[in-house]
């Protein structure tokens, strides 16, 4: 093993981190420190991202480590990651459901006409990507009056709670292979190691904790040509979910709260459900923490991919359990990646060592051949 | 629900974790003071984990974990029965499900100062239906109606 503990460098180690702090308030006497809850209203994406890949529904935990990180969205997800680890497991939730979510967005592009109809919410996706010069110079007071304007100009007519999901309808006209719920516990991705073959559960905790985008890039991979899922959005939803847990006197389910989620089914080609069930289609689910919708999609196409790979045998990097869930943890790759960083003066030395060695042989024979 | 509200006891910790804690504390802080309080559970905060069911395929997962505070009292008066109540909130902080208790044992016995805690929960919905209606606005602003693509109809003219 190469890695030897070294001493020495506690001054610079130090200074390293005064000069991050230094950087980070280099603004000077002109500045404002980052308020959390600025970082959590007006980088509420960023926010999103970080308590997803962290792995823990914490908005002001994760805007601090916004703060602290400045910026950078692999060591805040560490850090927030660090924090959990500090903290007791209580409990686990009886099983949520997602039906219930009270939700700022809901699109379909599989039907025009859903249940409920389609409401944009807060989106970029028809936006023109043009610089808005004017935020640059915003003042305070139009900044204030925003999102004022914008509600007391909304409509306010009567919605229900919630709405129900596109896949149920596709189901209860036996276009989708009916539900059976399985009685397997959930696969606890926090205390259990992945050791394959794992059950799907263990996959779609370790893709909602995943980083943005790695599943993006993997997800992209198996559109581009290396896979067979041609997804349709069933349903994307944004929203509120209303996390129920037993009243300790009652028994009775309460609500403890509500965390903010991104959840989204695709669907892909049909196939032959069972020995003699009529074709159906087949469906992928992601989710996540937060309002991601990119990853909540690539998430749902990974699934889709997997499932195929689980039953058939992959035949590309995005249908292989192993490759996929071993490499799109943000936490585990940006770790092994900033390692190498660490003095490796050992390894590195045995490697010279070696290479001179293998130069004095090649040498020597060549000599040998020039003599012969 | 009781006499005293029109929420049921479901609701209350949604209710009371929408005002500022310092309220909800310093409300249990004063009523406290008439009873004697055993916690039957030590307060505590620490760490959820989520369970969700997936739409595809119905299988039972972990989204992640969600942080948690909750607290059981007993409350004990003079010539009262003794009156349990307890919380569990997103929330990390202790104290504040430990006033929540105190609170939903009042409320739900109920005991003196229940009257209180029910005006609080009022104040506590009122909070949650303006949110309501901001996320109403929301959707009702950004409805769309994409069967009106290809016709000559457009809403932009309206």
């Amino acid at each position: 093993m190469g890695y030897v503990a070294i001493k020495g460098g506690g001054r610079a180690i130090r200074g390293a981190e005064q000069a991050l702090e230094a950087l980070r308030t280099a603004e000077g006497e002109g500045g404002q420190p980052l308020a959390l809850a600025t970082i959590e209203q007006q980088l509420r994406l960023l926010t999103s991202r970080i308590v997803s890949e962290g792995g823990l529904y914490h908005p002001r935990l994760a805007a601090l480590a916004i703060k602290q990180m400045q910026g950078d969205t692999l060591e805040a997800a560490f850090a927030l990651r660090a924090y959990r680890s500090t903290k007791p497991r209580l409990l686990e939730t009886p099983v949520q459901d997602t039906g219930r979510m009270r939700l700022i967005r809901r699109i379909s592009s599989a039907f025009k006409d859903i249940p409920g109809g389609q409401m944009l919410g807060p989106t970029f996706d028809y936006a023109l990507r043009l610089m808005r010069l004017d935020l640059a110079e915003e003042s305070p007071q139009a900044f204030r009056g925003v999102a004022r304007r914008f509600l007391a100009g909304a409509p306010d007519a009567e919605l229900p709670d919630s709405f129900p999901k596109v896949v149920d309808a596709l189901r209860a006209e036996g276009l989708l292979p009916p539900l059976a719920i399985h009685p397997e516990p959930a696969f606890d991705i926090t205390r259990e190691p992945l050791v394959f073959p794992v059950p799907r559960s263990a996959a779609l905790a370790t893709m909602a904790r995943a980083e943005t985008g790695s599943l993006l890039a993997i997800a992209y991979s198996n559109m581009r040509g290396y896979g067979d899922v041609h997804p349709t959005v069933a349903e994307l939803r944004v929203g509120y979910l209303p996390v129920m847990l037993p009243h300790p006197v009652t028994g009775e389910p309460v609500e403890a709260g509500e965390v903010l989620l991104t959840e989204c089914e695709i669907i892909a080609m049909y196939e032959g459900h069972g020995a003699d069930g009529p074709p159906v289609f087949t469906l992928g689910y992601g989710a996540c923490f937060g309002h991601n919708e990119v990853k909540a999609i690539s998430m749902a196409i990974l699934d889709r991919a997997l499932q195929k790979g689980m039953r058939d045998g992959p035949n590309n990097p995005s249908e292989d359990p192993e490759f996929v869930l071993l490499h799109v943890d943000g936490v585990d790759s940006m770790g092994f990646a900033s390692h190498y960083k660490m003095p490796h003066y050992v390894t590195f030395q045995s490697d010279m060592d070696r290479l001179r060695t293998t130069q004095d042989k090649a040498k020597a024979r060549k000599k040998a051949e020039v003599e012969a | 629900m009781t006499p005293q509200t029109r929420h049921p006891r479901s609701a209350w910790p949604r209710l009371l974790s929408a005002l500022p804690a310092a309220e909800v504390k310093q409300l249990a802080a004063s009523l406290a003071a008439d009873y004697t309080i055993e916690d039957l559970v030590i307060p505590q905060s620490g760490l959820g984990l989520l369970q969700l069911r997936d739409s595809a395929l119905a299988d039972a997962y972990f989204l992640g974990e969600i942080p948690i505070a909750q607290a059981h009292v007993r409350l004990t008066a003079n010539n009262r029965q003794p009156a349990e109540g307890a919380a569990r909130v997103l929330d990390d902080r202790a104290k504040l499900a430990r006033a929540i208790a105190v609170l939903d044992a009042i409320l739900a016995a109920p005991l003196a100062g229940a009257e209180a805690v029910a005006a609080l929960l009022e104040r506590g919905w009122q909070r949650i239906a303006a949110q309501e209606a901001e996320r109403r606005g929301l959707l009702n602003a950004t409805r769309v109606d994409f069967s009106l693509l290809g016709t000559d109809e457009d809403d932009d003219d309206v």
